[in-house]
């Protein structure tokens, strides 16, 4: 049913006559057989498991201090000492003014040690008496008053509805959201701990049991649409697993697929998918899960700098929320696919294949300068690749072989060969 | 010779027909001979006749285009005259619509045409006075097919007059002058507003086309000589004038200037905007001298839609004169070099040669040059002993060597001071900025790029409106493709100069000269974008004047600012007051360290009032403080400042000769009031249009 790769490009070479012949062979590869490079990854890793460096282990100047999971308590313990001083000050007669960590790009440092990004020391001032910083200072004091009442009451809303209790001062939902991680930042306390969780974006299935809120959830028995990851994070306990992987998928259609065709039953794995850019619940499940059950993740994102930055928050964080690095990252995710190299290996079709645009170029090209991937040879030579051939491909190029082409071939090929970076 | 755009009679310039040139001759042949048809007899086309058939190259494409171009070309014209003899110029430009009746009977012919065999038209005759509004609205009534044919089909005939207080010509030299194609004094490296000394020869073809009514001169070269009268027609054929009638008449005001007059077929209705708009922008460029516009359109109705504008003098500093100046060596090409070796005496040695003809090359270099050139030049060989190879060699080295650049001294910008005053006067900006660019060098061709940036504003659209200018002439046509326009719309980031590109009425004025500026197409109505150093240039000229107005509009806003900051601040005191208390007064057991103000607000000893009346205090204490600092700052309030009106400091009388003999005595006495009236006959007129 497939087309031949070949077919339709003009001069079949060498090496994809070499992977047509392959891939006639691949489906005899039995289970034991795909999962014997996935099993040996995971032992070395256990193997050369040494306990995580934390901020304070290694010396280093400038950078703020990193931010805590706290109990409901000393968050409103917080909340009220911050703004005692500022009734404080304003019976002084001096006004008020906030001293917030600065979030801008400017103020993020990649920490090779740690392997993420953390937040330097450079604060800015928000005063009262200051048209440009009033509205800040204001949505602050509010939204420090509606967390504290949260704490109290042990309960907890979503971004949105934080927004809809006071849409007049608030405006937009970004404006509340942003204060919301100044906020997190000044307590240092992680945005979890503030009781505002984003409403769910994540789905995991797969060879995964834990308990919700007390409530049993196995995740082999989530029919084919998943399970939707809760925000909140320290409600998920007994962690049990025999999965020896974790497949991260960056697109919805992908983690489809590969649900439906219960992948994860023939080669035991957890799938997890974001739908896009991770957000924090789901940066959470996975460190928990890695933390838990040290298996090696491997990342299927499409091949552009999008799918690479996807890579990059879940492994060295988001810049927007670096202040929470150390709970949000899960360092040492294996790029599978798909790759540029993997273009020409597995004779994509040209018109499955798109040209980069002038802004995917771009922002191919400030990845480059990035140290995340620096740091890593393999990586800056697929990214090199990519920049130079300009051209990009999604997961779903691989359907022009058949829809079910990337769960019965690409992937146990690819995990066969242990054909990660 | 004054340098003007009157042709004179060219010296030699071989016309292109010109059999004893052989070369012209060979290509044609052995195109015919291969061509399989019978053989094509050769014929030979004068530039009249090439024109005459490519009119669109000259703008006359069609008649609307053609009335406008005539009256550019004739305007400039009596501008390079007036300027040629460092007279302020004083323009008048008269446009009569002359009636169907009354132009059969120029032509000789009384009768109304008489059409019998009403099958043979293609549309009912036009009734006379069509242009009124009341006739329209019956054709509306009665024929619901014309309804818009008057105003897009009305082509009329009109007779163009326009009238200057320039150099005049010589009474022998108006024939050539006014009826040669291709006849001129302007064939040299020098800026000029017109070049080719084809504007009055074109305006004359097409008066012939349209109406075959010949084009009238009346001139004085000085106040001592006679005033000449000329009739004149062109043989297009032979490119050849034509005289009707040259006679000469005494003198007695000792007038001198020109007078051209010319019938045309043309559009006023749809090109009245163009052509008021170019008035209004070659005033803004020349704003020393006076343009008087009369539209009569002879119909006597009360809206008939005449037109008076006076586009008044506003200085009388003129820029000074374009110099003429030699080749620079990076723009010749063989042709050129040909040229100038057949100017000098064949006895001329090569390095003379090289270092007194061409910019840019002292005798060391040439020199220099020589020896570089190799073993077949030597530095004493004279011009003639050059063959065809040796100038191909020179033209090559000349290219790949460095010289000094031309400079600019020899350009005539229209100078910031000038160009700032035409906008002030014309446009009438809130804020406006100007800047002057050093000059730079394009292909060997200095040029100088000024602009201005003027916000708000008389007749301004919000967004970017381009006025764009070369060689201190106005371009309207073809605007979307020029450097100006891309650059303004592309490349400069105006938020960042606190300005929108969208809402904000933005003027960008930007003025190039040069001795070639490098049009695009045939039309000379573009420069295109593709010389990086002329958008480069062009962008350093509006980014200097965006800079200037940022600082005035930062200025601006920090005063709105302060005048809103105490409402802005006061508005969000409440919520912070009310979401302190509510949270103090709910924590029981509360922390040693924040024990103080929990008991004190919930004793009630702090209030949402207390809060709020101590937030308060603090805002209107810091108001004060950053008043004060602001006004250390800023000084006096910059608002006071007056518009003040610069009084001409020539004496009225040396300017306003024109002015008195077209006027009556008494009209002249209060100039002043019965410009102001014009003008304001102008915007109705305009707003009528609109």
């Amino acid at each position: 049913m497939a087309p031949t790769p070949g077919s339709s490009r003009k001069r079949t070479t060498s090496k994809q006559r070499k992977t047509i012949s392959k891939r006639k062979t691949s489906s005899t590869f039995t289970a034991s057989d795909v999962m014997r490079p996935v099993l040996a990854l995971r032992d070395s890793m256990r193997k050369q498991r040494k306990a995580p460096t934390t901020l304070s282990d290694i010396n280093i100047q400038g950078v703020l201090k990193e931010v805590l999971e706290l109990g409901g308590l000393f968050v409103r313990r917080r909340i009220e000492s911050a703004l005692a001083d500022v009734a404080r000050s304003i019976l002084d007669g001096r006004g008020f003014r906030y001293v917030v960590p600065t979030r801008s790009a400017g103020n993020q440092l990649y920490v090779e040690e740690l392997d993420r990004i953390v937040l330097k020391d450079k604060t800015s001032v928000r005063a009262f008496a200051n048209t440009s910083t009033v509205r800040k200072t204001a949505i602050t004091t509010r939204v420090m008053g509606l967390v504290w009442e949260l704490c109290k009451k042990r309960i907890h809303t979503t971004k949105r509805d934080l927004y809809y209790t006071d849409v007049k001062l608030f405006r937009t939902q970004g404006e509340s959201d942003e204060v919301l991680n100044d906020v997190a930042c000044m307590l240092g306390c992680t945005r979890t701990s503030l009781s505002v969780v984003a409403s769910e974006k994540g789905i995991v299935i797969g060879r995964v049991q834990f308990r919700e809120a007390g409530d049993l959830i196995d995740c082999t028995r989530m029919g084919v649409g998943g399970k939707a990851i809760p925000p909140y994070i320290e409600k998920i306990t007994e962690i049990q697993s025999d999965a020896d992987f974790i497949l991260l998928v960056e697109k919805d259609a992908a983690f489809m697929r590969l649900a439906e065709d219960r992948f994860y039953n023939k080669y035991p794995c957890i799938i997890i998918t974001a739908k896009g850019q991770p957000d924090v619940a789901t940066r959470l499940l996975l460190k928990k899960l890695k933390d838990t059950l040290k298996i090696p993740i491997l990342g299927l994102v499409d091949s552009d700098p999008y799918g690479l930055k996807i890579l990059s928050v879940y492994m060295s964080g988001s810049k927007n929320m670096s202040y929470d690095s150390a709970n949000l990252t899960t360092p040492d995710i294996k790029w599978l696919g798909v790759r540029p190299s993997d273009l020409n290996k597995y004779g994509i079709p040209d018109q499955c294949r798109l040209a980069m645009t002038e802004h995917d170029i771009k922002t191919g090209k400030e990845l480059l300068e990035e140290d995340f991937i620096k740091k890593n040879e393999a990586w800056y030579k697929e990214l090199e690749l990519m920049v130079k051939n300009k051209e990009k491909a999604e997961i779903q190029a691989l359907s022009n072989f058949g829809f079910q082409y990337l769960t019965e071939e690409y992937l146990p090929r690819k995990l066969a060969q242990g054909d990660w970076i | 010779m004054p340098p003007s755009k009157r042709a004179a009679p060219a010296p030699a310039p071989a016309p292109a027909n010109s059999s004893s040139n052989p070369k012209s001759k060979r290509p044609r042949t052995a195109a015919a001979s291969t061509s399989l048809p019978a053989p094509a007899t050769l014929k030979f086309k004068s530039p009249a006749e090439f024109f005459a058939e490519n009119k669109n190259i000259a703008g006359f494409d069609n008649p609307g285009k053609s009335l406008y171009t005539t009256i550019r070309e004739l305007v400039e014209n009596a501008l390079d005259a007036a300027e040629s003899i460092h007279n302020l110029p004083d323009v008048s430009l008269h446009i009569q619509r002359i009636p169907p009746h009354r132009f059969r009977s120029m032509l000789g012919m009384d009768a109304a045409p008489h059409r019998v065999d009403h099958s043979l038209y293609k549309r009912p005759p036009i009734p006379e006075q069509t242009t009124t509004k009341n006739s329209n609205l019956n054709n509306n009534i009665n024929n619901p097919d014309s309804h818009s044919r008057p105003r897009h089909t009305a082509n009329h005939v009109f007779r163009v007059t326009v009238q200057d207080n320039g150099c005049g010509m010589a009474h022998d030299d108006v024939p050539n002058m006014m009826a040669r194609v291709l006849a001129g004094t302007k064939y040299c490296v020098r800026q000029a507003r017109g070049k080719f000394g084809l504007g009055s020869k074109m305006a004359l073809i097409w008066a012939k086309m349209s109406t075959g009514l010949p084009l009238c001169v009346t001139t004085s070269a000085s106040p001592s000589a006679p005033i000449t009268h000329c009739v004149l027609d062109i043989d297009i054929t032979n490119n050849r004038p034509t005289v009707i009638s040259h006679t000469k008449s005494p003198n007695p005001k000792t007038w001198r200037g020109s007078k051209v007059s010319v019938t045309i077929q043309g559009n006023w209705t749809t090109y009245r905007s163009k052509i008021l708009a170019y008035m209004r922008q070659m005033a803004v460029i020349t704003p020393y001298a006076q343009f008087h516009l009369i539209f009569q359109s002879n119909v006597d109705a009360a809206d008939s839609k005449d037109l008076e504008a006076i586009f008044s003098r506003r200085t009388d500093h003129m820029p000074p004169p374009a110099r003429e100046v030699k080749h620079h060596p990076s723009s010749v090409n063989q042709l050129i070099l040909k040229q100038l070796l057949g100017l000098v005496k064949p006895s001329t040695t090569l390095v003379h040669f090289l270092s007194t003809q061409l910019d840019s090359i002292p005798r060391s270099l040439a020199v220099r040059l020589i020896n570089e050139l190799g073993p077949d030049f030597t530095s004493h060989m004279t011009v003639s002993q050059l063959q065809l190879n040796h100038i191909r060699q020179i033209d090559a080295l000349l290219h790949a060597a460095r010289f000094d650049k031309p400079n600019g001294s020899c350009l005539s910008p229209a100078g910031e001071y000038n160009l700032r005053l035409g906008i002030t006067k014309e446009l009438k900006p809130t804020l406006v900025a100007t800047h002057a660019e050093p000059a730079d060098v394009f292909e060997g061709h200095p040029f100088i790029v000024e602009a201005g940036v003027a916000l708000g504003g008389s007749g301004m659209k919000p967004g970017i409106n381009v006025y764009r200018f070369a060689n201190r002439i106005p371009l309207l046509f073809e605007a979307g493709n020029d450097v100006v326009t891309k650059t303004a719309r592309d490349s400069i980031r105006w938020n960042n100069y606190k300005i929108s590109p969208t809402t904000d009425r933005i003027g960008v004025i930007c003025s190039i000269v040069s001795t070639k500026i490098p049009f695009k197409g045939t039309g000379k109505e573009y420069i295109g974008d593709d010389s990086d150093v002329i958008k480069a240039s062009v962008k350093r000229a509006i980014t200097q004047c965006c800079l200037q107005l940022k600082t005035k509009l930062v200025r601006r806003a920090a005063q709105k600012d302060a005048a809103e900051r105490k409402k802005t601040i006061t508005k969000y005191a409440p919520g912070v007051a009310k979401a302190l208390v509510d949270l103090f007064s709910q924590v029981d057991n509360a922390d040693a360290s924040t024990r103080d103000v929990v008991d004190k607000v919930q004793s009630g000893e702090i209030t949402k009032e207390t809060l709020l009346n101590k937030l308060l205090e603090h805002v209107q204490q810091i108001d004060k403080e950053q008043a004060i600092e602001y006004a250390s700052a800023t000084g006096r309030d910059h608002k006071k400042t007056e518009m003040v009106y610069l009084a001409p400091r020539a004496g009225q009388e040396a300017y306003l000769n024109l002015w008195q003999q077209r006027s009556t005595k008494g009209k002249h006495d209060d100039k002043a009031s019965v410009s102001s009236t014009v003008r304001l006959s102008l915007l109705k007129a305009l707003q009528v249009s609109v």
